[in-house]
């Protein structure tokens, strides 16, 4: 056991308290544990209250180098003035996985000295999306290119009776999902998103192209980039991907793509770009993967759909939440990026690589389009990826299941209000990118 | 003292009874003059009893349905919970008692049997407006699914014990028939309009047959035994509109359900009390309220595999009529119940769905047609019709995957399934 846990054991055995655990490793300001304030459990009732007296040090061992310790080991039994035998950690003669202990750091296979900075689907950057746009050399722009919106408009490309279906889907994840009087919030956004998902994909008998994608979750993207002088990863399950057979088309013309060199990052100086990142020491250079192997019929990513957690020891605000998808399309497209052209950095891709991103909480939208244009992220001037953003887009106002009353006056009616048919236009925009 | 009776000094000119026994039969029928005589509402008699019952029931068959639904599931007893996945010995044989369900092997003629489909599947495609061109896109499809779930997609652990089914063969399943659903939509314009449910859940409660209480202040006299189903299937597509019926009401006349005269407890079936819910998946509201098709997965505890381990192999198929008689029982049932139809107002048309089990590897097909829901002791005594439950053995879909290839896919097995998804009206 641990030396530090030893000594708590030993001075709080006599209070014989499961209690005193929780408390036992009391910080002062500087954070490091203090001894005027340890051991002092207010929690609890006077009797453990008490101030436990101070630890004392134990004897300092002299370590004589060529002299033999004269020990009781041979006798078999604690003889008082001669030392204790000191023996080799005994260690089982084969492997059990119940009973390993991981070494230390530094003895990894794969320990290196210089730190990694890791982006996971747990992360909440502080500086939100400024930091993920600095960390990914992207120029953030708010809202959609209109020629993508005006996709939506088009009369071949709506479903019939579009806004009923969309109001029926609607009602159904908010309302009529369970047999309670209303469905959870992770539950309701879930199944809106599959509802909206489910209208979308019904279009595939009039565009064919539609049916050249699959939908996969649970795949474990990797990517690595430097970024000046550090390393910076992104690992882990974000949600939802669309995967096609077919590449997005460029948003953006070449014309453009090169002005964005001259345009300078949005820097948040005194806070480091690394701040919240996840810092290690035991990491593979070089781990890139897209998350399936092999010849896969549907290598380019589409659409990356994110869904707010339901954990609540990671729950992500607006701002880090669009980070969150910044960071994970970015991931996506450089992940393939590195596929395609190799890891040696390239300052213009010359096919730059399209990814789109939709987040939702169950009721607001954000919506991104990520363009992909170079791979030489390590200089803070040169080329820049660019991304289009757009921001707290509401599909509804209010999903009442009881009317809002305030001072006998109805507020909020029951039921669905304030429905935005714009926001699912975008939405099947964004879908038939690439296939209308 | 002598009453005295004081005649009137004045008599009517005619006596009115007599006058009107003489027209009884050329007049026209008048009014009654008294209310019917019937047993007293608040008596402590069973007469009471009966008269309450009747006016409970007369009271719920004149309700609109939510009334209706909320007025049959309103109290809450002791119930029977019954399981659609279970691993009691021979359930298929119980749950049929249960729901009056006759089995019938195989599929109906609207679907061709799995072994003529193999043989001719050269000649005559099974399904008259998928051509072979279409079908081959349909069989790659399923192959890019098998590959893209078991072999393309990178896992960094086995999953852990008992999980297999859940990690692994679940999504593979919600990706097939999303996919085969969406694949399938430009020949079957109903399943544009439907509603594809993830995990929901389907519940349903009934009464059947009668029991003596054997103890306490109610000893010896009947109570009727109820059930109660919450099912929870992998998936399930629900349309607007209803599917037709495989067989006559009057042809189920003539089938054989399996009568059990032990008790449920005796299977072995536990009681249990709390909300009584009849749901199929979505509430009343919905327009999609009926039902097309439900998939199932056969979770670890009961894969064929571990079954044949505990030298049980002999119930792999019973569970699987079983799952199907059970689930598809309450979809059915509930469907019924949104519409109004209950145990005194029994079904005017059958409802009609369809079920997929599967654990990854082999597939099973059942159809169920529900054809009445009287099952109570009063309404069954004289109700000839049964409900219907046809199912086929287990079919293997693939051998497995090897290289980056699938080995041993079957063509009969992808036939059924897109069979089963062409399903509509004939309108």
């Amino acid at each position: 056991m641990l030396p530090e846990a030893t000594r708590y054991l030993k001075a709080t055995v006599s209070l014989f308290s499961p209690n005193v655990f929780l408390n036992a490793s009391k910080l002062s300001a500087h954070g490091a544990p203090s001894s005027l304030q340890t051991r002092r459990n207010l929690r609890v009732s006077h009797c453990f209250a008490a101030r436990v007296p101070p630890q004392k040090k134990p004897r300092e061992k002299v370590e004589i180098p060529g002299l033999e310790m004269v020990t009781y080991g041979d006798r078999m039994h604690y003889v008082p003035g001669l030392a204790k035998p000191v023996y080799p950690p005994w260690e089982m003669s084969f492997k059990d996985p119940r009973y390993y202990r991981s070494p230390p750091a530094q003895e990894m296979a794969l320990y290196k000295d210089k730190p990694c900075y890791v982006f996971n689907q747990r992360t909440s950057i502080l500086e939100g999306v400024r930091q993920a746009a600095w960390l990914t050399k992207t120029h953030v722009r708010p809202g959609l290119l209109p020629h993508l919106v005006s996709l939506a408009a088009k009369p071949e490309n709506q479903l019939p009776d579009q806004d009923e279906h969309v109001q029926n889907a609607i009602k159904h994840s908010r309302f009529w999902d369970t047999t309670e009087p209303r469905p959870r919030k992770e539950k309701y956004s879930n199944t809106l998103l599959l509802n909206l998902l489910h209208l979308c994909a019904t279009l595939q008998p009039t565009h064919p192209a539609v049916g050249r994608r699959i939908l996969a979750e649970n795949y474990s993207l990797a990517a690595t980039w430097k970024r000046g002088e550090d390393l910076f990863q992104i690992r882990g399950r974000n949600g939802l991907l669309h995967c096609s057979m077919d590449p997005l088309p460029r948003i953006c013309g070449e014309q453009e793509v090169l002005e964005t060199s001259d345009q300078v990052l949005e820097s948040f100086y005194p806070v480091s770009p690394t701040i919240d990142l996840q810092q290690v020491s035991v990491y593979k250079e070089e781990m890139n993967c897209t998350g399936f192997r092999g010849e896969y019929p549907y290598p380019h990513a589409h659409t990356l759909y994110f869904l707010e957690t339901s954990d609540p020891n990671c729950q992500l605000r607006p701002e880090q939440f669009r980070a969150k998808m910044i960071m994970f399309t970015f991931g996506n497209a450089l992940a393939r990026a590195h596929k395609l052209y190799g890891t040696q950095p390239q300052s213009l891709l010359e096919r730059p690589i399209t990814v789109q991103a939709v987040g939702t909480n169950g009721r607001i939208f954000q919506f991104l389009v990520f363009q992909l244009n170079t791979t030489d992220l390590s200089g803070d001037d040169g080329i820049k990826n660019q991304a289009w953003l757009d921001e707290d887009v509401e599909l509804y106002d209010f999903a009442k299941v009881r009317p809002f009353i305030k001072r006998k006056e109805v507020k909020v009616p029951a039921g669905l209000a304030g429905y935005k048919p714009e926001t699912f236009s975008k939405f099947l925009a964004l879908y038939l990118h690439g296939a209308a | 003292m002598a009453t005295r009776i004081r005649l009137p000094l004045l008599l009517p000119r005619s006596f009115p009874p007599l006058r009107s026994l003489k027209h009884v039969h050329t007049e026209a029928v008048k009014e009654p003059q008294y209310p019917p005589i019937v047993a007293s509402l608040t008596a402590k008699s069973k007469s009471a009893r009966l008269r309450q019952n009747e006016e409970r029931i007369k009271l719920i068959s004149s309700s609109p349905v939510e009334e209706k639904l909320s007025l049959i599931t309103r109290i809450q007893r002791m119930k029977f919970v019954v399981y659609p996945q279970t691993f009691s010995r021979n359930p298929d044989r119980w749950y049929q008692h249960f729901t009056k369900t006759a089995y019938i092997p195989g599929l109906p003629e609207k679907f061709n049997p799995a072994t003529e489909g193999s043989q001719l599947a050269t000649d005559q495609p099974a399904v008259p407006e998928i051509d072979d061109a279409a079908f081959n896109e349909i069989r790659d499809l399923v192959t890019r699914v098998i590959l893209h779930e078991h072999w393309h997609k990178m896992r960094k652990r086995q999953p852990f014990l008992y999980k297999h089914q859940e990690q692994v063969v679940g999504p593979f399943l919600k990706t097939l028939v999303s996919e085969l659903t969406y694949n399938l939509a430009k020949y079957n314009p109903l399943l544009r309009l439907s509603s594809l449910d993830l995990s929901p859940q389907v519940n349903f409660y009934w009464r059947r047959g009668k029991r003596i209480i054997p103890k306490g202040h109610r000893r010896g006299r009947q109570e009727p035994i109820r059930f109660q189903i919450d099912d929870h299937p992998h998936s399930q597509i629900r349309i607007p509109q209803q599917l037709p019926q495989f067989a006559p009401l009057e042809a189920s006349y003539t089938a054989e359900v399996p009568e059990i005269h032990l008790a449920p407890n005796m299977m072995p079936l536990f009681r249990r009390q709390y909300d009584n819910n009849i749901f199929t998946g979505a509430k009343l509201p919905d327009p999609a309220c009926y039902g097309h098709t439900q998939f199932h997965l056969v979770p670890d505890r009961y894969h064929r595999d571990r079954l044949a381990r505990q030298q049980h192999s002999d119930q792999v198929e019973p569970f699987l009529r079983a799952n199907a008689a059970a689930s598809l029982f309450a979809w059915t049932g509930a469907q019924a119940m949104y519409q109004g139809f209950w145990d005194y107002q029994d079904v005017s048309r059958p409802f009609v769905s369809q079920a997929v089990i599967t654990d990854g590897h082999f597939f099973s097909f059942f159809c169920y047609q529900l054809n009445t829901l009287a099952l109570s002791v009063e309404t069954d005594a004289n109700n000839p019709r049964k409900n219907l439950l046809w199912g086929t053995e287990s079919l293997r879909l693939y051998e497995g995957v090897q290289d980056g290839a699938v080995v041993g896919l079957d063509d009969c097995v992808i036939r059924l399934l897109v069979q089963f998804l062409m399903n509509r009206p004939h309108s």
